[in-house]
């Protein structure tokens, strides 16, 4: 699965979560097959703990089961809809558990991403590895605060607030910390596109 | 696009709106192609950003386990309202009751997608004997505001209770024969699972059902049938209205064994087959 979605691949994922909306098992197994394995990354990430992660995969895809009728393409994509129950499965359970998510430094996931599965299709893999290449430098190429700020955002259940007072920065700056960050990432990523 | 509507953007998709915020931008959204593009492209971007985490593949056995979690919900949220298990014809009022169930379960279909329940964050645990009920509140997680995450979590904690008896917060009696169970009630989205055992063979013509008590006034509303005709035991969801008065000051429940062809009645009038004995 090439890491940014094909038009395509989004207008097919919309039609599979529509079945899946009517109690289509097959179309829930088609979903699962494309989201499954950046979804339980994204859980691992959030959480810290494989268990835990395998955990708020059952619990998000039983949501995604019982909502996708309710999944609206206008609104969203379906990767992202299932992004946002996964993030939300998860920020529930660390709220629950009052636990602090495990931060991995961006180098590290540079070792973890070299070492992609074998017998993952080549083309795939490379495409993966690439794109993983220009987003980490483009982050890499983000002010500290900015990206410090937005990877807070996006992987832990602080609020903005939290975020603000972690960083020791008035909320205003780390909104706007954010939107740059969101902004300029994706500026750069346009950039480098062929 | 102003850096003002750009901020509303990121906090759309990071999910940091609260529900009229977000509903106010999504109409904004939806009528503004230009909004639309600029949130297609930063969705774009986070979503590179989430597949761009070193990529680990679940265990192979997981969707299985998912799929197993999606049959074991979908019958016990059916089965109360008979989908699964249909009653004979000639129970005229036990049809009666499970279009009652059915209503019960489209209503809460509605509440469902995305509409919020009041904030109380524990679940009660009523356990059922003859000689008396036991009660116990359990926090439910409060990061869960909608009828759905709360389903799941009662589901879960009422499985989880129904295969490992010694980890119920109340333990039923061992004397005695008759029924043995408990309820699990969340008191703020009107839902919960009844587990029952050991209920005797159920007589030609009667039917069994489920009430739910307030022990402050004394009513009783019933919260549906139970389809225990083959089986004698199970776990079963069930669902009530909201109650239209004050919130209870206590709840507990009983199964009794009603008349399968008597007249519709809102009140229980037979032996109490399941939880403490009680006369009407």
């Amino acid at each position: 699965m090439p890491p940014q979605a094909d038009p395509a691949d989004v207008v097919e994922e919309s039609h599979l979560l529509a079945r899946v909306g009517g109690g289509d098992r097959e179309a829930f197994r088609l979903i699962y097959a494309r989201f499954s394995a950046p979804l339980f990354s994204l859980a691992l990430r959030i959480v810290g703990d494989r268990g835990e992660a395998e955990e708020m995969m059952q619990d998000a895809f039983v949501k995604i089961w019982r909502n996708a009728a309710s999944y609206d393409a206008r609104k969203s994509r379906p990767f992202t809809w299932a992004v946002t129950i996964m993030r939300r499965t998860c920020f529930d359970h660390l709220r629950k558990r009052r636990r602090i998510p495990v931060t991995t430094p961006l180098a590290a996931e540079a070792g973890a991403a070299s070492g992609l599965q074998e017998g993952e299709d080549l083309r795939a893999t490379v495409e993966a590895a690439e794109d993983s290449g220009h987003l980490r430098r483009a982050l890499a190429d983000l002010p500290t605060g900015q990206r410090g700020a937005l990877e807070l955002a996006l992987f832990s259940d602080k609020t903005h607030a939290e975020i603000a007072s972690s960083l020791g920065q008035p909320i205003g700056t780390v909104k706007s910390w954010i939107r740059r960050g969101l902004v300029d990432l994706h500026n750069t990523l346009s950039s480098q596109s062929p | 696009m102003n850096p003002r509507t750009e901020e509303l953007a990121c906090l759309y998709l990071l999910d940091q709106l609260d529900a009229s915020e977000r509903a106010a931008f999504e109409s904004q959204m939806l009528a503004d192609p230009q909004l639309a593009a600029l949130v297609s492209e930063l969705e774009s971007t986070l979503s590179r950003r989430v597949r761009s985490l070193p990529q680990v593949e679940a265990p192979a056995d997981l969707l299985g386990r998912i799929e197993s979690r999606i049959d074991r919900l979908a019958d016990a949220k059916f089965s109360i309202a008979g989908r699964r298990h249909p009653l004979p014809w000639a129970y005229r009022w036990g049809i009666a009751a499970l279009v009652a169930g059915a209503v019960g379960i489209l209503a809460l279909q509605g509440i469902r997608n995305g509409q919020a329940v009041d904030g109380r964050s524990f679940a009660i645990f009523v356990g059922l004997d003859p000689s008396r009920s036991t009660s116990a509140e359990l926090p439910l997680e409060k990061g869960a505001p909608d009828a759905d995450a709360r389903f799941i979590q009662l589901a879960s904690m009422a499985e989880r209770f129904w295969e490992r008896p010694e980890a119920r917060p109340v333990k039923s009696g061992s004397s005695g024969t008759g029924g043995r169970g408990y309820a699990l009630f969340d008191p703020a989205s009107n839902q919960g699972f009844i587990a029952v055992q050991q209920l005797p063979a159920i007589e030609a013509g009667r039917l069994y059902h489920l009430w739910i008590l307030n022990t402050a006034s004394g009513e009783a509303r019933e919260a549906g049938v139970l389809p225990v005709g083959v089986s004698h035991g199970g776990l079963y969801f069930f669902s009530v209205a909201p109650s239209a008065g004050p919130a209870p000051g206590g709840i507990d429940f009983f199964v009794t064994s009603e008349e399968a062809g008597a007249a519709a009645s809102k009140r229980p009038s037979g032996e109490v087959v399941l939880g403490e004995q009680r006369a009407f």
